[in-house]
């Protein structure tokens, strides 16, 4: 099937648990054009229902491919999977990797919006335009991996949730084609709520063509010259050999290894798990989401776990075992929980209580939280709701609950902001400020210094809630720019969109988001980062000096961050700020 | 952000890119404006309205960048497509506007890094920082020049189906090619080897400026490496070689160090040449005699191979990929201590100091100009 050129009418599969009903429509092409696919539709429906509770029968849960998914355009088939969020109460999207996106293009539907609450647990399958409601009466506590298993004969892609999002662990994941988490902000337990097990789709019946294939090839062949072109992407160490474990030398090196929950930078033992080290002991062979040429995640007879995960479960804890990391990991991917949230809880509870957990007794940990017994009775809330039950709230590493994943903020000041005004709490790829800040793409910033930055991240905003809508991959962006990204999307789908364009609409999106955050109560407070931050130095290096945060210059410049953005001086955006940017409005 | 204003200023000036600081103008904006100017034009305040950035050079390009800018878009084109590699992968063509309209040069700058207007000048943008809006500027001067050059003598020998340049055009090249020579030889480098790695970083730092100075590279293009045992010494991707303290990453060769993640996208290049000839030095600039005259001639094959007299010329693109010139250019040093990437520019190799692979770099392109000068002369153009 081919859309005419321009035409952006989305193809909706609406279900309601409930009454397990399945209904097909289309989604107001004015909407589309303004909200273009992925996290941009999810906030905007997201939107119509800003006060409902993230686990609520009425909770949506929405899973939307971007207009890109299916299209010759490199890195571009990401599934964006929005709800709020269970642990910080916030907007809580989350993009994933694998073929369900591919999977769900091919069966004809642009995005599933998932509402109300099964009587009986269930599996959703979707086999192109074929809806079918399967109970199923697997036990509660089954791995994750025997319903990967189950599916293995499906021949098509499947988003799940494991013990965790059934034992209320309030950073459950989904995870997709038994690899690819959707971990950040617990909508696993969203999707637990709704007594959803899985979703199974298949899809063949339908594929996307370019309305202009031979600028569809030229934007290709630009993507990836620039690919080849980025050190970070394809070189010796690049993510596409190393996968994202390239990082761990690099984050010691430059002092901004969050080690011992944040109360140190610099972790002795770090090459224990550098991605040398994995390549001699797992030789992992790579592993891509539908149609990458990066292949990013390595496989080895396990999983082999991101930067995050292997400098959460490693320095966070002052563990140097690479074993107990990989275990560590695997346990998180069985029972389908945030492996940032569930490192970043255990440094935690660790500090308060004076201990380390590392080696065998981290996996135990793990286990108990897993098995929500023991401290995983604890430890399963997240580190702000421990650190507060135990009397010691300043210890959660947080922001809106959400724990900071692996680079500390006292090493690069633009992401300390970013974690800041992010929209889900304490998130690296809401701007992902390393790439300019550590990685030197598309130009070198001054990682400790404020200047320009309350700008950039805010236009880095913008341009993530774009790759983010389209499909794209952050990753992807270490090379290309949206300069070609935005030729490609012309390209395919026929709409005259140019860079501004979009970083208009992306402008729009996340100021929609930061709205339902203002509606949902929070304010300028919830931007700020844990005090630590601002009164402890950081692991000094050779030539580096890692001080505390100037938290008087952090303000100055969350103060010039919301004139930017528009926001009040207490980080809350009106109506009228929202109508201002609407570019319906505008066209 | 002043202070990215005043240094960006400067190094226009540095560079050859403006003639004085009435040239440009520079504007960072983060919740305020920073200029070098008393006054903020409206139409300047609008193109920040109208784009989502955060940085914004207006220049006039010094006069014999200005004269062929004025040349190629004489017959009122409205892109620019250049024909260097670099150029190519980074800012893919140039669209040209007759008047400095302010919805239409938004329009152009909302789908290109930078563009030219007849009677205005160049006009670049950057969202991360000024130093994207002065690197885009510095490429469209270089990526002007060197189509201007190539195209005239491909077209006259009726190579790559170029056009045939006309009489005003021959004029004009013939009346620029003198002022567009590359500067006197003066090799201003030691011929003592860096033995600590102080030494080293200073060698580098030493031959990083003189590079530039003898303007043998633009902007942030160009790499510089030292080989010290199992170690390498190499600029970071995107540094300028001008600026490179701060900007040298210290790897062993044996890959057992990821750190290399920052440093050139020509990195498998240098470590190959080092795998099989006894250098322990590399510079690779952007001559751009040396470029126009590798691209003179019909398209090179990725796996072919021929001279500028006795210098190898090897096609490649940038970075590691599957045409990646770390496929091709080692093998051409191992004999020549130097080659030629096509549309690319000059790797140069020597052991020691960086004193042998300056003087290479810098002979080649002497050769390279006299050799244009030859073939234009050939033509019956002199």
């Amino acid at each position: 099937m081919q859309k005419k050129r321009g035409d952006f009418t989305l193809s909706a599969l609406s279900i309601d648990l409930s009454t397990r009903d399945a209904v097909r429509s289309t989604i107001d092409p004015e909407a589309g054009k303004t909200f273009l696919g992925g996290r941009g539709i999810g906030t905007w429906l997201l939107s119509s229902r800003p006060m409902v509770d993230a686990l609520s029968e009425d909770a949506p849960l929405i899973l939307s491919t971007g207009p890109l998914t299916g299209s010759r355009i490199p890195a571009s088939s990401r599934m964006m999977i929005s709800a709020f969020s269970p642990l910080t109460g916030t907007i809580g999207s989350c993009s994933v990797g694998g073929s369900l996106a591919i999977q769900m293009k091919r069966a004809g539907f642009d995005l599933i919006i998932i509402t109300g609450r099964s009587r009986l647990r269930l599996i959703l399958e979707i086999d192109n335009a074929r809806v079918r409601f399967v109970d199923e009466d697997m036990p509660v506590d089954l791995p994750l991996s025997s319903v990967f298993d189950a599916y293995r004969s499906f021949r098509g892609s499947v988003a799940a949730v494991g013990p965790a999002a059934f034992s209320d662990c309030t950073y459950a994941s989904i995870m997709v084609d038994g690899s690819f988490a959707c971990g950040r902000g617990g909508l696993g337990s969203v999707m637990a709520s709704k007594n959803l097990r899985a979703i199974a789709i298949r899809g063949s019946e339908h594929t996307v063509m370019a309305c202009d294939p031979d600028g569809e090839e030229t934007a290709r062949a630009d993507i990836i010259r620039l690919f080849d072109a980025s050190p970070a992407i394809m070189g010796r160490s690049g993510i596409s050999l190393c996968g994202t474990a390239a990082l761990v030398d690099l984050m010691a090196a430059r002092r901004m290894m969050p080690t011992a929950n944040f109360r140190r930078t610099y972790f002795e033992d770090y090459r224990a798990f550098s991605a040398g080290r994995i390549r001699e002991e797992q030789g992992p062979r790579q592993h891509a989401c539908h149609g990458c040429p990066i292949a990013c995640k390595k496989k080895a007879h396990s999983e082999i776990p991101e930067y995050e995960t292997l400098s959460h479960f490693g320095a966070l804890n002052e563990n140097a075992d690479l074993a107990a990391i990989i275990e560590a990991n695997r346990l998180c991917n069985e029972a389908g929980m945030d492996t940032v949230t569930a490192a970043a809880s255990i440094a935690c509870l660790a500090e308060i209580r004076g201990l380390r957990y590392t080696g065998t007794t981290l996996v135990d940990k793990v286990r108990e939280i897993a098995g929500a017994r023991g401290d995983g009775e604890l430890l399963r809330l997240g580190s702000a709701v421990l650190a507060r039950e135990l009397g010691a709230p300043e210890k959660s590493m947080s922001v809106k609950s959400l724990e900071l994943p692996a680079y500390d903020p006292r090493g690069v000041y633009g992401m300390a902001l970013a974690y800041g005004t992010s929209t889900r709490g304490a998130c690296h790829l809401r701007a992902y400020p390393i790439a300019h800040e550590i990685l030197r793409k598309p130009v070198a910033t001054d990682r400790f210094s404020f200047s320009g930055k309350a700008r950039i991240i805010k236009i880095a905003e913008d341009l993530n809630a774009v790759i983010d809508s389209i499909g794209g991959c952050k990753f992807a962006f270490l090379g290309a720019t949206l300069e070609e990204y935005a030729k490609g999307l012309a390209a395919v789908t026929g709409l005259a969109y140019d860079t501004h364009d979009l970083l208009r609409l992306g402008d729009h999106i996340y100021t929609l988001e930061r709205y339902i955050n203002t509606l949902r109560g929070f304010r300028r407070t919830d931007d700020l980062l844990p005090e630590r931050f601002f009164t402890e130095p950081g692991t000094h290096g050779p030539g580096i000096e890692v001080r505390p945060i100037d938290k008087t210059a952090f303000e100055a410049t969350l103060d010039r961050y919301y004139k930017i953005r528009g926001c009040n001086e207490d980080g809350t955006v009106t109506a009228e700020r929202l109508r201002e940017l609407n570019p319906c409005r505008n066209r | 952000m002043q202070e990215q204003v005043e240094k960006y200023l400067s190094k226009l000036i540095r560079h050859g890119l403006v003639q004085g600081p009435d040239d440009a103008a520079l504007y960072g904006l983060d919740d305020e404006l920073y200029t070098n100017r008393h006054t903020v034009a409206p139409e300047v305040r609008a193109l920040f309205d109208l784009l989502n950035i955060n940085s914004l050079i207006i220049a006039r390009p010094e006069p014999l960048h200005w004269s062929i800018m004025g040349d190629l878009i004489r017959d009122d084109p409205s892109l620019i497509c250049p024909c260097d590699c670099e150029s190519l992968t980074f800012i893919h063509d140039i669209p040209v506007l007759r008047t400095f309209d302010v919805e239409a040069a938004a329009r152009a700058l909302s789908g290109r890094k930078g563009l030219i207007i007849a009677d205005t000048g160049i006009i670049t943008t950057g969202t991360v920082s000024l130093e994207q809006a002065f690197i885009s500027l510095s490429s469209i001067c270089f990526a002007t020049f060197v189509k201007y050059f190539a195209d005239v003598l491909n077209g006259l020998y009726g190579f790559a189906a170029t056009p045939k340049p006309g009489t005003a055009r021959l004029d004009a090249a013939r009346r620029i090619l003198a002022p567009a020579a590359p500067a006197a030889f003066y090799n201003p480098l030691s011929r003592e080897t860096p033995g600590t790695e102080a030494e080293i970083i200073q060698a580098m730092d030493a031959a990083g400026k003189a590079i530039v100075s003898a303007h043998l590279v633009d902007s942030f293009f160009g790499n510089i490496s030292c080989r010290k045992g199992d170690l390498i010494y190499i600029s970071q991707t995107g540094s300028s070689l001008d600026e490179l303290p701060g900007c040298i990453d210290c790897i062993p060769i044996d890959g057992s160090s990821t750190c290399d993640l920052t440093s050139s996208s020509e990195l498998l290049a240098h470590l190959k040449t080092y795998e099989i000839t006894d250098d322990s030095a590399i510079l690779h600039g952007h001559p751009r005699f040396s470029v126009i005259m590798s691209m003179f001639g019909e398209p090179l094959g990725f796996t072919e191979t021929r001279h500028i007299e006795d210098i190898p010329v090897v096609a490649g693109e940038v970075g590691a990929g599957r045409h990646g010139l770390m496929h091709t250019l080692p093998a051409a040093m191992a004999g020549h201590h130097a080659a030629v990437v096509y549309g690319h520019g000059t790797f140069a190799s020597c052991s020691g100091s960086f004193h042998g692979a300056f003087e290479r770099l810098s002979s080649i392109e002497h050769q390279c100009f006299d050799a244009y000068r030859s073939a234009l002369e050939k033509a019956g153009v002199s």
